[in-house]
């Protein structure tokens, strides 16, 4: 898939501005946006996945110009999927129900076939036990992994994944990758957040780096990890690294 | 002795067995009851409720307006709770204060207050003279303050993630409202909203300002004719009482259901 973004900017209300001119342009199968804390990563992928708008600015995937007005960002957050860090299900529905939600009510399926999309896709990734259960009563993996089971369940162009394991036990956080691995393999266009850096640099094809709202670099992925460019980037690297075993 | 004792303390983990449910609701009643009949001694009154029952057919009435009364205006109050609470999340901002002023208001004065300029001067000026009507609606303009509260406190505790989850699986506002709002309020609001039931049946006796015949007002009309105020007063206690403690029981029910699933 291609992405192109043309001096992107995002500014709050309150004045803050979290994105200063992003211009990025790429071929990628799974791109990790990774950068210190308040970068503006969680941001930037918000705006690729049609959730807020941009100040300024363009975004493209595959030369086709996403329109920031609601009604065509209805469409385009019905192409995409979306993990949040933590949250994302519906309290209020079992796992399976939030895997059928947005089948029936967005996309039009009969309520017999959105469950038979759900029960596969809970058997396909080992969750068939935890369908009937409320996202209180199933752990924090399984939540992660129910959520991106919802947001693949749609067949989506692309999968937008916000921090899905930062905030998972470490012991947790594995399944929650191998999952997201497997339907890299399967082909599935990724956009990801994240700061597990072995995943960035094995699983994904290209990384881009934010620093306070700037893109300090980007390039291919398990090169820019050993070669960085900036100083910046191995600064971050290097304290990322610092503990690893 | 420890056994005795063990009869009357909660334990460690704080749970109470059937057998000290049974002796320590038995002992709280019988010193209610105790208390009462010995306060009546001392006035030297001695109760006698039989003459109630040659006014059975009015008194049947009106517990039965009461009800009435009661079920319409927990069903206006609820509209009227459920459009202010989420007027005053409104963008619109005289809708948001509207809502604001209304539920001040209400909250901030006394009920006696609010039916007497409700009826006198508000539905006089309007032409409201049925008193059931005009009962209704005030009760239910006073109550649905309440309620509105209640919703907007329900509304207020549902997580933004669960806004920006609807906003991501490609839900639109409306569909937001009633697939996920709506139903995380409901099983927030119910048990809150079973209690508020009750507060609505025992404020409807303020009506009897107005003479409308509800129950107390029944109570008030007989115990003029024969001046038996004590054993009045405490039977229309029990009736009221009959009402309202299968609801605080329905309550604690709901109140255990929800808490249990989130």
């Amino acid at each position: 898939m291609k992405i192109k973004l043309n001096d992107l900017c995002k500014r709050f209300t309150s004045g803050e501005q979290v994105l200063e001119n992003i211009s990025y342009q790429e071929e990628f199968k799974s791109l990790a946006i990774i950068g210190p804390s308040g970068g503006g990563k969680s941001t930037l992928l918000r705006i690729l996945g049609g959730l807020i708008m941009p100040t300024s600015g363009e975004v493209a995937f595959d030369e086709k110009t996403v329109t920031y007005t609601e009604k065509e960002l209805l469409k385009h957050r019905r192409n995409i999927g979306f993990v949040f860090q933590s949250k994302g299900l519906f309290n209020h529905l079992t796992g399976k129900e939030n895997i059928m939600l947005p089948l029936v009510h967005v996309h039009g399926y009969q309520k017999k076939e959105a469950e038979k999309v759900a029960v596969g896709l809970l058997e396909r990734f080992n969750l068939g036990d935890d369908g009937g259960k409320f996202p209180s009563e199933l752990s924090g993996g399984q939540q992660q992994r129910i959520a991106i089971a919802r947001a693949m369940a749609i067949k989506p162009r692309l999968l937008l994944l916000d921090e899905p394991t930062s905030a998972l036990d470490p012991e947790l956080t594995s399944e929650v990758l191998d999952m997201v691995k497997e339907l890299q393999d399967d082909g599935q266009n990724i956009i990801l957040v994240t700061h597990e850096m072995g995943f960035a640099k094995k699983a994904c094809d290209k990384i881009i780096f934010l620093v306070n709202g700037r893109l300090m670099e980007a390039g291919e992925s398990p090169s820019l990890f050993s070669d960085p460019q900036t100083p910046e980037l191995s600064g971050f690297l290097s304290k990322i690294l610092e503990w690893k075993v | 002795m420890m056994t005795i004792k063990k009869l009357f303390i909660r334990d460690g983990e704080g749970k109470i067995t059937v057998l000290q449910t049974a002796v320590n609701l038995l002992l709280a009643l019988t010193a209610f009851i105790v208390f009462f009949s010995f306060s009546l001694k001392r006035l030297g009154l001695d109760l006698d409720f039989s003459f109630l029952f040659t006014f059975r057919y009015r008194l049947f009435q009106g517990f039965g307006a009461t009800i009435l009364l009661s079920l319409t205006s927990l069903v206006l109050s609820l509209l009227i709770g459920g459009f202010t609470a989420f007027g005053n999340r409104s963008h619109i901002l005289p809708v948001s204060y509207l809502s604001k002023v209304y539920v001040q208001f209400i909250r901030g004065t006394p009920m006696i207050m609010q039916v007497y300029l409700f009826f006198y001067i508000i539905g006089t000026a309007w032409g409201v003279s049925n008193r059931f009507i005009a009962g209704v609606l005030i009760l239910s303009i006073f109550e649905g303050a309440y309620i509105s509260e209640i919703i907007r406190g329900s509304l207020e505790s549902i997580e933004s993630t669960q806004l920006e989850a609807a906003k991501a699986v490609g839900l639109d506002n409306r569909q937001t409202m009633r697939l996920i709002v709506f139903p995380q309020i409901m099983k927030r609001t119910l048990p809150s909203l079973a209690g508020q039931f009750a507060s609505i049946i025992k404020d409807s006796s303020l009506l009897s300002l107005i003479s409308l015949i509800e129950l107390t007002q029944t109570i008030r009309e007989i115990s003029s004719t024969n001046f038996a105020i004590f054993e009045c007063y405490i039977f229309l206690g029990f009736l009221y009482l009959s009402l309202t403690f299968p609801i605080s029981m329905a309550t604690k029910y709901l109140e255990r259901k929800f808490s249990y699933e989130n």
